[in-house]
């Protein structure tokens, strides 16, 4: 167990951060897979101050540290160990359970924000925050799995004086907890004046990333809102995104993008879904599945243009997504869409990227009348013999032809959709208002009158 | 100061203080900080040099006269006080589970306490509640979970006490244990500790329980925040009982107006027998008169149906409604007519578009249909989908349709709430507007928040595809109007004046005209959620 604080005084001496911040995971390690149970033996319940105080401040091969920042590791340590005893018994099976692990845990974040605020801690030890943000948010996964596991299955009632019966409390009560300390942290690191080789801001990115993931996992994605202003907005003094660590900056672009994916701005998704892809590292194959996860549909919708199978091949759960729902779409084939997209749902629901794909079954119905429109000559026929000497496109087209197309596509279908005239014209004029074909309709003559300057349809050279 | 006579100033009747019968302090008139809550206590007159029984700053002197004090007076007891007694023992005023010890004991600090303000013939003994009773009372109390509330109004200053000043050297020292006391008293009113010490007015009518109650009495009074509120019900509520008492020793605790239980105890039992009630926001533990059982509840549904179909008096059925929901909370129950209760309110309130209380309602409804209890979750999984396309809420769309079962998806009130979503995501106003015409239970009022702003959608595609202009009788039927003059009356309403142009047999609207664009952007912009979860 000194081996912790041997470690501690190590990474004090040389101001190695990460160092300093392995020291705070309640964790087993590889090389000490009992570390938690020896950290646990060290001491007990009435003399852990005290025990703690020792190894840390007077101990011979101590750092000398300044006393009030002595004081504050001697907090944070004795949290710590309270944890760490709780996490031992859990994993000796004998009692002990994630709550308390939590709290203790939380008291600990608080000491260690804390020591930023108030008590100097030096900048270069600001992964400390990245750790035990990072196993704050862990612990509180457990806690609420935990408390959700002894609940009664939504039996209880609502409790206090309220009128109405069922209790519609949160479920997620730790990770909200928690999500409120990791804000303290990122102002923490935000609100540091010194020196910028010496300030704390190098900490707010990675640290913003664990804010994200769990406000992602409680579904609460307005808050993010107030990050990304603390961050991004123009007072805050940050370092430029582009200066924090690959990974960081990975991360962080990932999440921007999608979140400006579920806002429906697929433009500027694109630009930070494009950025992380960039940055990602060629072997992390998870994260970049990821990223083109979002990507693809946004750019599918944006620039009207389908992902190749070079790049799908890449990645086998991606192609299996993709790859029906774009061979559907390149042929014009609105039943085989359909069924891609229905076989798909529920993976597609998961990702969340079902209503984004749904959108592109415009681009599979214009396809569609661009085959009908291909195939709609004009015969010029010579005058004297009859004969047919050459063809043109027609750029009139009657929407009855429309609508044989639509039914032409459907003729494979399972069941035989019936499509009215009407709603074949208001296919068309859907096209038309998004900007998929060019002309227009003219009802009285049932035609649709396309440009003739070659693009009917913008975007795909005819 | 003190008498030299070896007895304690209070044990003799006369003659406190000196002998030469100069008072060794002077009664200042205490306190009555509560005066304007509580009726006025019953005069007293101070009689300064007789009565008020002045306690030596040090306290162990309190204690030890006690006894003495007991077997003295004994000779002085009034008949009534004896009736009292006899009262404690007789046979027929025992109550089970109180041993007779325990009631003798009560009894002694009764009388004790009585004796030691010198009310044993200013109190009301007929009235006065047995020992077994006060027993019985702080058992249910301390089951209960109350803290024996000591009134809030300062049990004021013992008469004994000193804003005295005595001369001389004493001065100092009574002046201190004045100050002693005073502040003794603040903490009185918190902690048990409180001597047995009464002030003289305490009324006759037996008072509250509190002060009768002394040391052995270790009911937790820690929670030194103001207990105002609840204090003042439990007291008025006492004081009632002792005023409807009567004879309080015949008759067993009444049940009348009793402190209501703790929430903390669980489902109240109901006895209220009326139909209708109003709705009253809880502010404390309901009183089990008020609250419905769940046969009356059951009759008092039906009688709101009817009256709700014949009256369409919303302000009142809501009012209705929620004070049987109340009901139904406070007394746990959750069961299929919960269900229908929620179900009825809710749909009730889809109608006249109150969305808040549909809101409420829908989030109970969720809960409930968890547990399988009835009820019509599709319908009410359909309505949900329709008010996510109202909100724009592509976050929790998107959850649902992940909640969806196959069977939901197979039910025709969801069925026709997806085909719904599915054409307005692809801006198919035309199948659009078809499904509008017919959907099924009271999909419409939900479709009718957003009919509008989908209106002025498939205006805008129209009015950028169609050229040169479309007549008045496509968008009627396109749109689904009632009719051509409703088609004009939303142009005109939307500032298509210009755009209407009439020709010999049919008015047609033009069309490539932003204005229908702009008009459908202004509407997209802003969705209120009202209260939803």
């Amino acid at each position: 167990m000194s081996i912790l604080f041997s470690n501690f005084h190590e990474a004090q001496r040389i101001g190695d951060g990460p160092a300093l911040a392995s020291c705070l995971a309640p964790v087993n390690s590889v090389s000490d897979p009992k570390r938690l149970w020896s950290f646990s033996q060290l001491s007990n319940y009435q003399t852990v101050e005290a025990d703690i105080r020792y190894h840390v401040i007077q101990d011979r091969n101590a750092v000398k540290l300044p006393k009030q920042e002595a004081n504050q590791w001697v907090q944070i340590f004795v949290c710590l160990w309270k944890c760490i005893k709780e996490l031992a018994s859990i994993e000796s099976g004998r009692g002990g359970d994630w709550n308390t692990a939590y709290k203790v845990y939380k008291d600990l974040c608080n000491n260690l924000i804390r020591g930023y605020q108030s008590f100097n801690f030096p900048a270069w030890s600001v992964p400390c925050m990245y750790t035990a943000g990072k196993y704050l948010r862990i612990l509180a996964i457990k806690a609420d799995a935990e408390a959700a596991h002894a609940a009664s299955n939504g039996n209880g009632f609502a409790a206090g004086m309220t009128d109405d019966i069922a209790d519609t409390s949160e479920k997620n009560e730790k990770l909200q907890d928690a999500a409120r300390t990791l804000q303290l942290m990122v102002a923490a690191c935000r609100t540091d004046d010194s020196d910028l080789s010496e300030s704390r801001k190098w900490g707010v990115i990675s640290v913003a990333n664990l804010l994200f993931k769990t406000y992602f996992k409680i579904n609460n994605l307005a808050l993010t809102k107030h990050v990304i202003a603390m961050l991004e907005s123009p007072g805050t003094n940050l370092p430029p995104l582009e200066a924090f660590p690959k990974a960081q900056r990975c991360t962080y672009s990932y999440y921007r993008g999608v979140l400006e994916f579920l806002k429906e701005n697929y433009a500027a998704a694109e630009g930070h879904l494009s950025d992380a892809l960039s940055i990602c590292h060629q072997n992390a194959t998870r994260n970049r599945e990821q990223i083109l996860t979002y990507l693809i549909p946004a750019h599918m919708l944006t620039s009207q243009q389908l992902p190749n199978r070079a790049l799908l091949s890449q990645l086998p759960a991606l192609e299996r997504l993709f790859l029906p729902l774009c061979t559907a779409i390149k042929s014009g084939e609105l039943s085989a869409f359909d069924k891609a997209l229905s076989d798909a749902e529920v993976e597609l629901v998961n990702r969340r990227i079902y209503l984004t794909l749904e959108r592109s079954r415009d681009l599979c119905m214009r396809n569609l009348f661009r085959k009908v429109f291909l195939n709609a000559w004009d015969e010029t026929k010579d005058p004297a013999t009859g004969e047919v000497i050459g063809k043109s496109r027609r750029t009139r087209i009657r929407v009855s032809e429309f609508e044989y197309g639509i039914r032409a596509a459907y003729k494979d279908a399972a069941e035989p959709i019936v499509v009215d005239r009407d709603e074949v014209e208001c296919f068309v004029a859907n096209m038309i208002y998004k900007g998929y074909m060019r002309g227009y309709i003219s009802r009285e003559h049932a035609i649709c009158v396309l440009s003739k300057k070659n693009d009917a349809f913008p975007g795909t050279g005819t | 100061m003190y008498s030299v006579s070896g007895a304690a100033p209070w044990q003799s009747n006369g003659g406190y203080g000196q002998p030469n019968g100069h008072p060794a302090y002077i009664p200042v008139p205490t306190r009555n900080p509560y005066a304007s809550s509580l009726p006025p206590p019953p005069t007293y007159v101070p009689q300064p040099l007789n009565h008020s029984s002045p306690a030596p700053p040090t306290p162990m002197t309190v204690a030890s006269p006690a006894p003495s004090n007991e077997s003295k007076k004994k000779t002085e007891w009034s008949p009534a006080v004896r009736a009292y007694v006899n009262r404690c023992f007789a046979a027929e005023h025992q109550i089970p589970g109180i041993e007779r010890s325990e009631m003798e004991m009560k009894l002694r600090e009764v009388i004790t306490n009585a004796a030691q303000s010198n009310m044993l013939n200013s109190y009301n003994w007929a009235n006065m509640p047995l020992p077994q009773q006060m027993i019985a009372e702080d058992r249910k109390r301390a089951t209960l979970g109350l803290q024996s509330v000591p009134p809030n109004f300062v049990p004021p200053p013992p008469p004994l006490v000193p804003l005295s000043f005595i001369p001389g050297s004493t001065a100092p020292h009574s002046a201190s244990s004045g100050s002693a006391v005073l502040r003794k008293r603040k903490s009185s009113e918190m902690s048990a500790e409180s001597d047995n010490i009464h002030p003289p007015w305490r009324s006759k009518k037996g008072g509250s329980l509190e002060d009768r109650m002394s040391a052995p009495d270790k009911r937790p009074r820690f929670d030194a925040v103001p207990m105002s509120s609840k204090s003042n019900i439990s007291l008025e509520q006492r004081k009632r009982r002792f005023d409807n008492g009567g004879s309080g020793s015949s008759s067993p605790r009444k049940n009348g107006p009793s402190p209501p239980p703790a929430e903390s105890l669980g489902p109240v039992v109901g006895r209220s027998e009326k139909l209708e009630k109003n709705y009253f926001r809880l502010t404390s533990a309901p009183n089990p008169d008020d609250v419905r059982p769940l046969p009356v509840l059951r009759q008092t549904l039906e009688l709101l149906k009817q009256k709700w179909r014949k009256d369409n008096n919303y302000g009142y059925i809501c009012d209705q409604f929620k004070s049987l929901r109340q009901d139904l909370t406070v007394q746990h129950i959750k069961n299929s007519f919960t269900t229908d209760v929620y179900e009825i309110h809710a749909r009730i309130a889809l109608e006249k578009g109150d969305l808040g209380e549909y809101n409420q309602c829908q989030s109970q409804l969720r809960a409930l249909y968890k547990q399988n209890l009835g009820g019509h979750p599709h319908e009410f999984k359909a309505y949900r989908i329709l008010y996510y396309i109202y909100t724009c809420n592509r976050t929790d769309m998107n959850d649902m349709l992940s909640e969806l079962t196959p069977a939901d998806k197979q039910s025709e009130e969801v069925k026709h709430a997806l085909a719904v979503r599915s054409a307005l995501a692809l801006g198919n106003y035309h199948q659009f507007f078809k499904l509008y015409n017919d959907p099924p239970k009271m999909g419409a009022y939900l479709m009718d928040m957003f009919i509008e702003r989908e209106r002025l959608a498939a205006l805008a595609a129209i009015s950028k595809s169609y050229k040169p202009a479309v007549r008045l009788r496509f968008i009627t039927e396109e749109l689904t109007f009632e009719s051509e003059a409703e088609a004009a009356q939303f142009i005109l309403d939307h500032e298509g004046k210009e755009l209407l142009e009439e020709k010999d047999d049919y008015v047609q609207m033009k069309t490539n005209n932003r204005l229908w664009e702009e008009a459908k952007m202004a509407a997209f912009k802003f969705v209120d959620i009202k209260g939803q979860i």
